[in-house]
């Protein structure tokens, strides 16, 4: 889509200004080194911090510059003409931006540059064994003691967490009110021995998850996001945030490769299985590059249409068209191979991705809460439509029969 | 791809501000709701014609007759975005007037014939020839500037003043009184059609480099009618799915009821974003800065929209339950305006074909 962002004085001089930068301190990407959660660009992204370019949306006092979002795009364009990682970090940051806007300011001071850096590693520690849909009835508790707080519980579905510094944790800080009210948000430190991470086999034969075990770990007085018992509010606004990037995560190969074939890749899949000429086949190819298309059009217009101030509803709607297209996008690879789709294994690429595709469609469908829950969100959220009766919803979580 | 540089409308393109055009939709939806309710569309439906002069001339009073034609002849020099915003509104309340016609006929007459349409004193029906016959059961052609043969399903035949016959060599005009219309028993009531006989002299007007212009004209306002309809049912739906009590508790609150309406939700938007891209695409291309997108931007909206706008027609029925299958309620009318729009110049399996050929055309062009 075009955009339709007019030049003023103002931004073809900071065009010029960021552009200037780029030239003076960007040599192109280093040398990717194998390194424990921090990432390797750290050095690079410290630079872009301390310049102003990570976050231009934010005040100075915070590695901004209190940029309205034309001039931040602006930024955002030049760095990615040059090819250079660390811009547009005030929307795509998910740690810095949760940290910025809740944390303690003591704590907040230390951790927002090193997030901005990427200099600690972070995962997020909500969905229990007994808490996946039902988010609010985790049962990881967090015990008041001296000079902060003693957690007890067990995490699934923690990315990241084996060489992460910290985890983006909700435990219960209150039994005897409902159970929506005594959950409180923290930054639990996961460099301690209390802190046991165990990797989780996924059903694509992958382990990009783990499960994580605390006993007795310990989080410092200032390591509280936002009021206590009030975790689950901060909660809401980290949540929103995951989902509204989730839909450009989505995977399709196993090496996880879009590139340049983009929408192409199942046309030219279709042409290489010599089935191209196939009209069942035409509809189908047609039919799933045409999902793929339409999300991206409706991504472009939710944000053209946030730009204008208007509240768009379409940015719910992206991960759930997304699990669409890849459930449907893994049927159609598989029916183009035929027996083919049989193997598995690297002298079997298609079929590997064809397989993979068909089972990691799931990631989209369920993580990050599911089609159902999704569903539940736009019928409520975007188009009003009243809550489900929830039996437990005003109980004392004490009192909660649990499965 | 037409030769678009030769088109009329390309020398006098308007661009309105985004204020500007959410004023003309203000001003379109203020016309419809004062005489488009859903008692002024049964009555026209049960008319002869099918037309509503009467909102024809309160549409041609505000200069939506005149959107397309060249402001030489009285119109607004508009162009696909502007029409592709007014028929969302149509096709929120099911417009029961020609206006799909209208705008691809504005596209093809000049002079005289440009200036009554513009004042809305002249409809044009449009009839596809060779090619472009959308129906494929079509026997018109032109020989010798002589018409003959039998066009079939040419909507608003029965109240045309004038036939503008458009193919790949030539435009030409033909009179009413120079044809015979055979009005047809249509299954959408809104949207009348005829089979058109024709036996005469035709004047030619133009070379047929217009003809593939006028198709896409069709095509984003067909797209635009469907994207308002289909967010006309999914609000009532859920508006219904707020209000309709069972169980102690508003049907909308069960799951079942709520996840069809989330589903239409992303229907009816990607509908509204189909349509839009397709008018943007289409817009640039007039002015010669689109290219292979077009093509596959248009296909595109001809199918996503159609079958948006029918599910969102079928499935809003179903959320409704019995109320929604009785005569007297709206939703079977859009039904009915959602299952002919699907065939109205050529189905959702042609534009998915369609649709791949202009992908297998951009991979052609990207690997040279």
């Amino acid at each position: 889509m075009s955009d339709t962002t007019e030049a003023t004085p103002d931004t073809a001089a900071l065009q010029a200004e960021v552009e200037a930068w780029l030239a003076a301190h960007w040599h192109g990407a280093p040398a990717r080194e194998e390194s424990f959660g921090r990432d390797p660009r750290a050095a690079w992204l410290a630079e872009v911090r301390d310049a102003g370019w990570a976050v231009p949306r934010w005040d100075a006092e915070w590695y901004g510059r209190g940029l309205d979002d034309a001039g931040a795009r602006v930024v955002e364009r030049a760095f990615a003409a040059a090819g250079a990682p660390g811009a547009g970090q005030d929307r795509s940051n998910l740690w810095a931006n949760t940290a910025l806007a809740h944390a303690t300011d003591a704590f907040r001071r230390v951790i927002v540059p090193q997030l901005l850096a990427g200099e600690v590693g972070m995962c997020l520690l909500y969905s229990e064994p007994g808490a996946g849909s039902d988010l609010a009835a985790i049962r990881t508790r967090a015990d008041r003691v001296e000079g902060g707080w003693r957690v007890t519980g067990q995490k699934v579905w923690t990315s990241g967490a084996h060489i992460a510094d910290y985890g983006m944790l909700i435990a219960r800080t209150d039994w005897d009110v409902p159970k929506h009210r005594g959950i409180s948000f923290f930054f639990l430190p996961m460099q301690q021995p209390g802190v046991d991470v165990r990797p989780l086999r996924q059903i694509t034969d992958e382990s990009h998850f783990n499960e994580v075990f605390i006993t007795d770990a310990f989080i410092p007085e200032d390591n509280l996001l936002g009021p206590l018992n009030g975790g689950w509010g901060v909660l809401q606004t980290a949540l929103a945030y995951e989902r509204s990037v989730m839909g450009d995560m989505a995977r399709g190969a196993r090496s996880g490769a879009k590139g340049a074939r983009g929408d192409y890749a199942l046309l030219e899949l279709a042409q290489e299985a010599g089935q191209i000429d196939d009209p069942v086949v035409r509809q189908d190819v047609a039919q799933v590059i045409a999902w793929r298309v339409l999300n991206k059009l409706n991504t472009q217009r939710a944000k053209a249409e946030l730009q204008q101030g208007t509240s768009s509803s379409i940015m719910s709607l992206g991960k759930l068209a997304m699990s669409r297209i890849l459930h449907e996008e893994g049927r159609v690879r598989t029916s183009l191979l035929g027996p083919e789709s049989l193997l598995e294994g690297p002298d079997h690429p298609r079929a590997e991705d064809a397989n993979f595709l068909s089972l990691n469609a799931y990631f989209t469908s369920i993580g990050g809460g599911t089609d159902q829950i999704q569903r539940n969100i736009i019928g409520e959220r975007v188009l009003g439509l009243p809550k489900e009766p929830e039996v437990d919803r005003t109980v004392p979580f004490r009192d909660v029969r649990s499965g | 791809m037409s030769d678009v540089a030769e088109l009329p409308m390309a020398a006098e393109r308007v661009t309105l501000s985004r204020e500007e055009r959410d004023a003309l939709c203000d001003t379109v939806r203020r016309v419809f709701a004062d005489h488009a309710t859903e008692g002024d569309v049964r009555r026209v439906m049960d008319s002869d014609t099918g037309h509503d002069a009467v909102l024809w001339r309160a549409l041609a009073d505000v200069g939506v007759t005149g959107l397309l034609v060249d402001p030489a002849h009285g119109g607004s020099g508009l162009g696909p975005i502007e029409l592709e915003l007014v028929m969302e509104e149509a096709g929120a309340v099911i417009a029961p007037v020609p206006l799909i016609s209208s705008a691809m006929a504005a596209v093809l007459l000049d002079g005289a014939y440009a200036e009554r349409l513009a004042a809305g004193d002249l409809i044009a029906a449009v009839i596809f020839l060779d090619d472009y016959d959308w129906t494929g059961r079509g026997s018109a052609r032109v020989v010798d500037d002589m018409a003959s043969g039998v066009a079939r399903f040419v909507p608003d035949a029965v109240v045309a003043d004038v036939f503008v016959l458009t193919g790949s060599n030539g435009v030409w005009v033909v009179p009413r009184d120079a044809v015979t219309v055979t009005p047809l028993p249509t299954f959408d009531r809104t949207r009348r059609m005829g089979d058109v006989t024709l036996a005469g002299a035709a004047t030619r007007i133009g070379t047929g480099a217009e003809t593939q212009h006028a198709f896409d004209i069709g095509i984003v306002a067909l797209a635009g009618e469907q994207a308002g309809g289909a967010r006309r049912m999914l609000n009532m739906s859920t508006d219904y799915a707020r209000e309709r009590h069972q169980f102690g508790r508003a049907i909308g609150s069960f799951q079942a009821v709520k996840h069809m309406a989330a589903d239409l939700l992303l229907e009816a938007e990607s509908a509204t974003s189909a349509a839009r891209d397709a008018a943007r695409q289409l817009a640039e291309d007039s002015v010669g800065k689109g290219g292979a997108g077009k093509d596959a931007a248009l296909a595109l909206a001809a199918f996503a929209c159609a079958d948006a706008n029918l599910r969102c027609a079928k499935d809003g029925i179903q959320m409704h339950g019995g109320i929604a299958f009785t005569w007297d309620h709206p939703a079977h009318l859009y039904l009915r305006r959602a299952r002919s729009g699907v065939q109205l110049l050529g189905d959702s399996s042609h534009w998915r074909e369609r649709y791949i050929q202009a992908l297998e055309a951009a991979q052609r062009e990207a690997a040279v």
